[in-house]
């Protein structure tokens, strides 16, 4: 009896133990997972982008979200030589890096400290090359190799960019989460104090907000950088809180403990969409989910087998069954969202029947097992591969096809990719820059392996030269074009079969406005407003 | 006295030793890998290193981040018995005066409407009610905070791990607030943990004031024709209410692995969350530590209040010279 009374009492306080004052500039963030570093030029897994990229660090360029076109960042503007093999970027005069307690700036931004944050990557004998380097995602970590072959500090306030042959992804590249600029003096004080590893976990940029702390609990606190360049919000303070448990994080929202949180269940997605307290906020990725078909194999070399079998796959099914609603459903490799994406009027049909008609008159061989190999853990662009092979051994089965799963991880799975020992492979491929090419490249280049994504060993000399050709074409339409052709030929040789566009969900208070949250490079705080809706 | 006191000292001597034996068979077990080149020294040597190591305030460093483990460990336990406390104080609140209601109506309805609250308090789990408490805020909005110590706003530095005290040294900063906030964030894991100390209470106040009630003092009381009112609050409570305090001791431990569990729900920062989060992360040298300072607070703490009570209540003097 006292005990609803009070229950009853408390309901009647209702939240009054905040202090308006604090919780108004203070805007907190529950995510599902640590980052690995504070630096995004090693670590790509999404949470540390969304701990860094905007909010630690700028770039020299970057992409305009409502125009998709480069806007200047750092870089007040640049030129490209005739030749275009030289980029020239001049530097924004007073930028000024962050002050912390672990750091004091001395000067603002220069050419120096451009040429320290790509030289990191780029040179061998760099003495922070190997710093906190993990030999494994070595390949991943130097998108710039192949592209550039020096730069060079031309003042001050200009650097210039040579590439290796003409190459129009250059800005792309340098408008990802990976080319943002670090301070060369910090990065000199490390060095002197003895621990170069603290520049990628006591982080110092020029972004909005300011590294203060973080603790094992998973607490990542920022504060306002008050000498940022570009107009700022009333956040004073931001705070990333870890909590993997969705139902938790979902609770947090509602008690008003979070502001925003990343990744709410799917579960949930009805329900919060409903509540009128809460935007939920989802951008559709470039990240895909595939099934490769492998084209060297006797079995599926020819393109008609693999159309039939893709006829055969229901896609919506595995789409509720496996992604419930945090993916969409695609027929295409490239995102509603890329410039490059070819209408499609006619779509894939799921149709079993018609499927087996197909493979029968094509003198399919029903007695041959069909091998699925898929790798052991999820990834980015499958929550469950082995929920979706079972799906898809289930829709071979109903047209007569005998399957056989196969699970690997780690070295066995490289090794077996390697070998090319397999008919098919469910994979899929995390996207890193808003660029074509970056899909098309690693998955139909005739020189990527299928450890880099050529998991169908597809090698195609028309496809070949068109890939090549868009990269140094400067002409924006004939560049559209060449990737026109390409996905016209692709769809219809398919090399793989197109699952789904992988969706980043996020949950946000109605109290916050202007919170950005880009599918590439993470979700952007700097000009988010927190307002008092009582 | 003297003796009295050494046979508890001598008591908790043993226990402790046999406390360190299972402590070090587990680190033993745990670290088997760490250290093989030490282990041809023999176990019994081990073990007695192991022994002078505790002796020194040394259990060990985390494996994961290299941290002294008693140290974290006090810190942990620190906000763990913060959430026992206040899940005490609230219960006790709560049921006593339905206890004492309860036994001086014995078997009326009201005393079975209560006894009903109680037992049912008793059938539901602790946990299954943390969870159904952690989904509170979808039917209430912004109420109470259901997750962790403290919001993430304030920044208490750890001072005495208890940071009920802690969030009262930083009042210049935040004023009060930090301290409200904490409370706050006491109240639903506390009504939560004081759900099993209610049903407990309840019971014992009953009892106790029945027997009371029924003593051949209150009924020379009613002879002499004291109202009723007067009897209950001058002669009955006063006697009713001590004997429950060592019934309670003996819920100790049961409460504090209660707490245990909702510290996990409520992802509160209490040695059971220390010992769940370094189980999950394979610091498994967290455990032995963890069973120390558990175990060894139960364990003198349950001694000290033997010895308080038998300083305090008359009655219990009688033990000190039960061997003449």
């Amino acid at each position: 009896m006292r005990l609803i009374c009070l229950l009853f009492f408390i309901t009647t306080l209702s939240g009054c133990y905040q202090n308006k004052a604090l919780t108004q500039n203070t805007l907190i963030y529950c995510t599902e997972s640590l980052p690995t570093s504070f630096n995004p030029q090693i670590s790509h897994d999404i949470a540390s982008l969304d701990a860094t990229t905007h909010q630690i660090y700028s770039r020299l360029v970057t992409i305009d979200s409502k125009t998709n076109k480069f806007i200047p960042d750092l870089a007040e503007s640049w030129q490209r030589s005739d030749d275009k093999l030289r980029y020239r970027f001049t530097l924004r005069s007073n930028i000024s890096f962050h002050q912390t307690d672990f750091f004091k700036p001395t000067r603002f931004l220069n050419a120096d400290d451009v040429l320290f944050s790509f030289n990191r990557m780029l040179d061998y004998q760099h003495p922070y090359h190997m710093v906190n380097n993990q030999a494994e995602n070595y390949f991943y970590n130097h998108p710039f190799t192949n592209l550039l072959s020096e730069i060079n500090k031309i003042d001050d306030h200009t650097v210039e960019f040579v590439l290796v042959k003409p190459d129009v992804t250059l800005l792309a590249n340098l408008a990802a989460h990976y080319a943002v600029i670090h301070s060369q003096e910090y990065a000199n004080q490390l060095i002197q104090q003895g621990q170069p590893e603290n520049l990628d976990f006591q982080p110092i940029g020029t972004g909005p907000f300011k590294f203060k702390s973080f603790d094992s609990n998973g607490t990542i606190r920022y504060k306002k950088h008050a000498l940022y360049w570009q107009s700022m919000t009333n956040i004073q303070n931001l705070i990333y809180f870890t909590n993997p448990s969705a139902t938790k994080r979902y609770t947090k929202l509602l008690s008003g403990e979070c502001d925003a949180i990343s990744y709410p269940a799917a579960s949930q997605l009805e329900t919060l969409s409903k509540n009128k307290n809460i935007t939920l906020n989802s951008k559709s990725t470039e990240n895909i989910a595939l099934w490769a078909f492998n084209t060297k194999r006797d079995i599926l070399k020819n393109y008609q087998v693999r159309q039939a079998l893709s006829q055969a796959i229901d896609k919506k099914t595995i789409l509720q069954a496996v992604y419930f609603q945090s993916a969409i459903q695609t027929d295409t490799l490239l995102s509603k969202q890329s410039w490059a994406l070819k209408p499609r009027f006619e779509n894939d049909q799921y149709d079993p029947d018609k499927a087996r008609q197909n493979l029968t008159l094509l003198n399919y061989d029903f007695s041959k097992t069909l091998t699925i190999l898929l790798p052991d853990s999820s990834d980015v662009f499958n929550p469950n591969f082995h929920k979706t092979a079972e799906l898809i051994q289930a829709n071979l089965g109903d047209i007569g096809i005998k399957t056989d799963i196969i699970n690997l991880s780690g070295a066995a799975l490289k090794a077996r990719l390697r070998s090319g020992d397999y008919d098919t492979y469910l994979t899929g491929i995390n996207v890193h820059i808003n660029d074509p090419d970056s899909i098309f490249r690693p998955l139909l280049s005739c020189n990527s392996t299928a450890e880099t994504g050529n998991s169908s060993h597809w090698c195609s000399p028309k496809i070949q030269v068109l890939l090549d050709q868009s990269l140094t074409e400067s002409n924006f339409a004939q560049r559209i074009k060449n990737y026109y052709q390409i996905q016209d030929e692709i769809y219809k040789q398919r090399p793989y079969l197109p699952i789904a566009h992988v969706l980043r969900l996020d949950a946000i208070s109605k109290s916050i406005l202007n919170v950005e949250v880009n599918p590439l490079t993470g979700i952007n705080f700097q000009n988010a407003i927190k307002q008092d809706l009582n | 006295m003297l003796s009295f006191l050494l046979r508890r000292l001598n008591l908790l001597l043993i226990t402790a030793l046999i406390l360190t034996i299972i402590a070090f068979a587990v680190d033993r077990i745990v670290s088997v890998n760490a250290d093989a080149v030490v282990s041809h020294n023999g176990y019994i040597s081990q073990y007695f290193s192991y022994l002078w190591n505790i002796l020194n305030g040394n259990l060990g460093h985390s494996s994961v981040d290299n941290q002294a483990l008693l140290d974290r460990g006090l810190i942990f336990f620190a906000s763990t018995l913060e959430l026992c406390f206040t899940a005490l104080i609230f219960s006790s609140i709560i049921a006593i005066p339905l206890g004492l209601l309860a036994g001086l109506f014995r078997n009326t309805r009201l005393d079975y409407g209560i006894m009903t609250i109680a037992i049912i308090g008793l059938a539901l789990p602790v946990f299954w009610v943390g969870v159904m408490a952690v989904l509170l805020p979808s039917v209430w909005g912004q109420v109470l905070p259901v997750d962790g110590n403290l919001s993430l706003i304030y920044e208490v530095p750890v001072v005495t791990g208890f940071l009920l005290i802690d969030t009262l040294m930083v009042t210049e900063q935040y004023e009060l607030f930090a301290f409200i906030d904490r409370v706050a964030h006491l109240i639903l894991p506390a009504l939560v943990l004081s759900f099993f100390l209610i049903t407990e209470i309840v019971r014992l106040t009953r009892h106790s004031m029945t027997m009371v009630m029924r003593s051949n003092y209150i009924q020379a009381a009613y002879a002499k024709g004291f109202s009723r009112t007067k009897i209950v609050f001058a002669h009955a409570l006063k006697n009713a209410l001590p004997p429950i305090i060592p019934q309670l001791r003996l819920q100790l431990s049961t409460i504090i692995s209660f707490a245990m569990t909702i510290e996990i729900v409520f992802n509160l920062n209490g040695i059971g969350k220390w010992l769940f989060i370094s189980l999950k992360t394979g610091d498994y040298l967290v455990l032995p530590a963890g069973i120390l300072i558990i175990s060894g607070f139960i364990l003198s703490f349950s001694i000290f209040i033997e010895i308080l009570m038998v300083i305090i209540s008359p009655l219990r003097r009688g033990s000190l010279y039960a061997d003449k």
